[in-house]
């Protein structure tokens, strides 16, 4: 059977695009296309299900290939992505460190998931909640604090009631936490956004001194005042008996968490064992 | 990305300012490249190394990098309008991220469509010809394991569209409301009662399955009391056909499709008039 140029050039090549970089884009075939297409209907995905979703697709395209390891695959089909400006990210819950995913967009243009989902007065809503989270010591924002703002919104009136449901929505998609009535930012809102929010926020951002990442939640020293995140300072400070701020050498005045972020969860439950739970280490 | 509030952060271009196109556009106008004065050239951003580039509100010669951002918002905007399930019009597309680049129109489409089938396996197809809508068809077979890993519903293969679509095919590709119901009554589905899985019965087949394109729903003249006909729409042509649903209802009846020899004849004549070769690609009609 013959296939015309076109037809074979757009099956097993990347269209061309002259870019800069020196990186050859990777080859794209079923399997990575319905990865791709799975992964898109989660938000945030958890490692061990990104694998799972792999796997799948292994099976359901190439049975006989080895499953390649999953960075290289990410990798590869990151390769791929990046003329269209949208990536497969990694990060980290940071609660407990589990490695999780989320397809980004890169340039900051409005075409976003978040837009298309939710009305004016609601995206008003979650900015003004992403604000008074960001400003705080903790990274949470208390329900009260966030419906007090609602007559500020624009866009269509919103009556405390209804913004109360529209925060539940939040959650539900994945954007925003709830914990004991305070809502904190989700690791998809902090994977997608995480650029937005160190642009339009930068002298209220804070950043994590290990990883250099986005921090929402996490502990800060006492004397310098420095912060990292939970998972940030377990690894650190592993097996440390006298645990220091590696800025100004001080003692590191919080409880060390241990968690074991890198073995892959069984059936659902969690392995992570923390010796604070919930408290605010601030 | 949220639009960058005023008060804080760097001082916004127009093009920025007027960019929010997901809801109550009307205040605001809409589009990238629609700002006045200061035109801001692409430029990368140094955090973290990731990239970032704005398109040029002017019209003259564009850069690569433009054309390549303004390609993947097109790209962008497609996949997310889609997983609605609504059919994205040409005119939505030119207002929300064409704009002054409307002249190059059908090259950027063109090209986000190449993109669209080379990376992710869907084809933008028009829903009619010549009815500036489009919708995207997945060039991979759907399989039921993909329920499993899957975060949303996806398109149903199975459930209530799929029987709806049965019954319309197996009682001549027309079926009275009334007829519907009958039978989906000894399922225990109701148009009057809420059901644990569908929801709103009633209102998912008349109303959301009609606004996704996948039935059409019209009013049967001179019936008193009132009554409608249900046929297939437009969408369920493109993403199955009459064999794949006589494939359904012969497994639900633990049967074979032949034991229906007239709806065998019309699927088979339907697929071999799908085996043409097409006519019509994603490319805009002008």
């Amino acid at each position: 059977m013959e296939e015309g140029r076109a037809e074979r050039r757009r099956r097993t090549e990347a269209p061309s695009h002259t870019q800069g970089g020196p990186r050859r884009a990777g080859v794209m075939t079923d399997v990575h296309r319905r990865f791709l297409q799975l992964l898109m209907t989660h938000g945030v995905l958890e490692e061990w299900d990104v694998r799972r979703l792999q796997k799948h697709c292994y099976r359901v395209h190439d049975r006989t290939a080895a499953v390649e390891e999953l960075e290289d695959f990410i990798n590869n089909i990151n390769s791929v992505l990046e003329s269209l400006y949208i990536e497969i990210k990694k990060g980290a819950t940071e609660d407990d460190g589990r490695p999780v995913y989320a397809l980004v967009n890169l340039a900051t243009t409005s075409v976003s998931k978040m837009a298309s989902d939710f009305a004016e007065n609601e995206l008003d809503l979650f900015r003004k909640a992403l604000e008074l989270i960001i400003d705080s010591e903790t990274g949470f924002a208390s329900s009260t604090n966030i419906l007090n703002l609602v007559d500020q919104l624009k866009g269509k009136k919103m009556r405390k009631k209804e913004a109360e449901q529209v925060l539940q929505k939040f959650v539900q998609n994945k954007w925003l936490i709830e914990k004991e009535g305070e809502f904190t930012l989700h690791s998809r809102a902090i994977l997608e956004m995480e650029q937005y929010i160190r642009e339009t926020y930068p002298d209220a951002v804070k950043i994590c001194n290990i990883c250099h990442s986005l921090l929402i939640q996490g502990q800060s020293c006492e004397t310098c005042g420095i912060r990292m995140h939970l998972p940030c300072v377990a690894k650190y400070f592993q097996s440390n008996s006298e645990p220091r701020c590696p800025h100004c050498n001080d003692y590191w005045p919080h409880e060390i968490p241990v968690f074991d972020p890198e073995k892959e969860r069984e059936a659902g439950t969690s392995r992570a064992t923390k010796r604070s739970l919930r408290s605010r280490q601030h | 990305m949220l639009q960058k509030p005023r008060s804080r952060g760097r001082p916004n271009s127009q093009a920025e300012r007027e960019r929010d196109w997901g809801h109550g556009a009307a205040e605001e106008a809409p589009s990238t490249s629609r700002g006045a004065g200061s035109s801001q050239e692409a430029r990368s951003s140094s955090s973290q190394g990731s990239r970032r580039a704005e398109a040029s509100p002017e019209v003259g010669p564009r850069s690569q990098q433009q054309l390549e951002l303004k390609v993947a918002e097109l790209v962008q905007f497609l996949l997310i309008k889609d997983q609605k399930k609504i059919p994205i019009k040409r005119t939505d597309i030119l207002k929300h991220v064409i704009g002054d680049y409307k002249d190059i129109f059908p090259d950027l489409l063109k090209l986000a469509a190449e993109r669209l089938e080379y990376v992710f396996g869907y084809k933008l197809v028009e829903l009619e010809p010549k009815s500036n809508t489009y919708i995207l068809i997945n060039t991979l077979e759907p399989v039921e394991e993909d329920a499993e890993v899957r975060g949303d519903q996806g398109t149903p293969t199975t459930g209530l569209l799929m029987i709806v679509l049965g019954l319309i095919f197996m009682k001549g590709n027309t079926i009275k409301e009334t007829e519907v119901w009958d039978f989906l009554r000894r399922l225990g589905v109701y148009p009057t009662k809420k059901h644990l899985v569908f929801g709103d019965p009633k209102k998912l087949i008349t109303e959301e399955f009609v606004r996704q394109r996948y039935l059409e729903y019209r009013r049967i003249p001179h019936t008193d009391p009132v009554d409608y006909e249900l046929q297939w729409g437009p969408r369920a042509n493109l993403e199955t056909s009459k064999m794949k649903v006589l494939k359904f209802v012969a497994k639900v009846h633990n049967q074979d499709p032949k034991d229906w020899p007239a709806q065998y004849c019309e699927a088979l004549a339907d697929e071999e008039a799908r085996a043409r070769p097409e006519t019509s690609g994603p490319a805009p009609s002008s």
